[in-house]
């Protein structure tokens, strides 16, 4: 049962950084190229929009509507929590890439117009690459913090790790224990993805000193 | 030299906001031609330049290059910057590319796009199948590059990122990788001023080389000697315009304006 708890909780965030890697860059960009050629403006007011409602209301209330009313016909509760988290998740991840756009010298976009390349081919090339390379911490954070987070998709019954041990609890009347386990679990999903966080920051540190950026984006 | 300039800037003006930078400078670049721009920081030498392939918009006037006027809005600006490199004080090499793909990104993503161009149009019966493939591109652009290295002896250098070379190799990078572009002209904003002085010599033989083999250049620089050396025309900018101009030994040797003879004074010391 841990297990299948813990197989769920990793799914749900697993979607939900996927979702929200997408919704969060998307937006960023969008903000990005407003701010640098004037176009785009409808479409950088809806997603300020978006960020401020996501970011100024509870999660757990995100959830019961999304659950409740948004996809009220439909029982795959772990994908409805993984689109939930995603959405959410996608607000805080526009704010990080905001700043990892806002991190690259604009001379890259200059360059990039200098010689005869569009706005969108340029951001593609090298923009977003080098956005997301200057904010791939803070980004692997966030997804830490999905993990913890989607402990509460247990509020609508879906099984997950934080919701076992209610479920045992019920049976056993023993409360300690499983929450302890449930903990544990927890503490240890975590540490695992810190860890590679430490190892990816050690990385970039790496090639920044003798390599340059992520790859060669081919 | 033919008759007909390569670029015609008529009563070019441009403001930021309430500041205007250049007040209507009006010149003519001649195909083949070397023109050196100087002037005091601040005079807008680098406004005029960026005006020229539209990286500023330019507030008023026209610039003609190929019987279109670049400050229309109307205008596809990308197909023209094609013609028009660009060498940057900053170098601005692409830092998530290595050497080669600096150079052949953009040919190779232009090339691509008018295949793709190309094959939809044959799709729909308006046009032969084009023959070329998407390999082809990048086996020429790569060779293309190889040879544009091996000219500036980096070839060894093709497959590193740019934040290992100095500042000197990045510099003559960044002109190769215009040159891949086949531009009609070349225009250098300050292209040594970043750079520690045993640099400036390899980055100034490089521009030498063009200027010998014909290339169309406008140069903003503040190295006298080369502008003595390489100059057909030298425009003195003073304040958003163009205050004085002449040959290098009219400018030099028979300066007419105060502004002029204090700015040289000045350098020249
Ligand atoms: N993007 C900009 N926004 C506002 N002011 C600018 C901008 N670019 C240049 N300027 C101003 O325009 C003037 C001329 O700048 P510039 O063309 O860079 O001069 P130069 O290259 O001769 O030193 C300066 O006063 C500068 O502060
Ligand atoms: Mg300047």
């Amino acid at each position: 049962m841990y297990l299948e708890g813990l197989g769920n909780t990793l799914l749900i965030a697993l979607i939900a950084a996927l979702i929200g890697i997408v919704i969060g860059v998307v937006m960023a960009m969008v903000n990005y190229i407003n701010k640098k050629t004037g176009r785009l403006k409808v479409l950088s007011k809806i997603c300020n929009f978006y960020i401020t409602v996501v970011r100024g209301t509870p999660v757990v209330l995100q959830l019961m509507i999304l659950y409740f009313v948004v996809f009220a016909f439909w029982d795959n509760g772990i994908m409805i929590g993984a689109i939930t988290f995603g959405m959410n998740s996608g607000a805080y991840v526009a704010e990080i890439a905001r700043s990892g756009f806002e991190s690259v010298d604009d001379g890259q976009m200059e360059a990039g117009r200098s010689l005869g390349l569009s706005t969108w081919q340029t951001v593609r090339a090298i923009i977003i690459p080098q956005a997301l390379r200057n904010c791939l911490p803070p980004l692997f954070n966030e997804f830490i913090m999905l993990v913890k987070e989607t402990a509460i998709v247990g509020y609508v019954g879906i099984y997950d790790l934080g919701k076992i041990p209610g479920l045992i609890q019920s049976r056993t009347f023993d409360y300690l224990f499983p929450l302890l386990i449930a903990a544990l679990l927890y503490l240890a999903v975590v540490l695992v993805l810190t860890r590679i966080l430490h190892i990816i920051e050690k990385r970039l540190a790496k090639s920044d000193r003798n390599g340059g950026g992520v790859g060669n984006g081919k | 030299m033919e008759n007909k300039p390569l670029i015609e800037v008529r009563e070019l003006t441009k403001s930021f906001g309430e500041l205007q930078v250049l007040r209507s400078v009006s010149v003519d670049i001649m195909p083949g031609e070397k023109v050196v721009i100087i002037g005091a920081s601040g005079s807008g030498k680098s406004t005029l330049l960026r005006c020229l392939n539209c990286l500023e918009d330019p507030t008023g006037g026209s610039i003609m290059f190929e019987d279109e006027d670049l400050a229309d809005p109307k205008v596809d600006i990308n197909i023209h910057r094609q013609k028009m490199g660009m060498v940057f004080q900053q170098f601005n090499l692409f830092n998530n590319k290595t050497v080669l793909q600096n150079i052949t990104l953009a040919p190779v993503t232009i090339r691509k796009k008018k295949l793709a161009q190309a094959k939809r149009r044959a799709l729909f019966g308006k046009c032969e199948k084009p023959i070329e493939t998407k390999e082809q591109i990048l086996k020429e652009e790569n060779e293309k590059a190889m040879q544009l290295l091996a000219r500036i002896g980096l070839e060894d250098k093709a497959n590193v990122y740019p934040s290992t070379l100095s500042g000197g190799q990045k510099q003559r990078i960044a002109i190769v990788r215009a040159l891949a572009m086949n531009p009609k002209v070349m225009l250098f904003d300050e292209p040594t001023s970043a750079l520690d002085p045993e640099m400036v010599g390899e980055v100034l033989d490089l521009m030498k080389q063009l200027a010998d083999e014909g290339m169309t250049m406008a140069i903003v620089t503040h190295e006298m000697g080369f502008a003595r050396e390489v100059a057909d025309r030298i425009l003195f900018m003073d304040d958003g315009v163009i205050a004085e101009q002449g040959s290098p030994e009219e400018i030099f040797g028979n300066p007419q304006s105060e502004r002029l003879k204090a700015f040289l004074a000045k350098v020249l010391s």
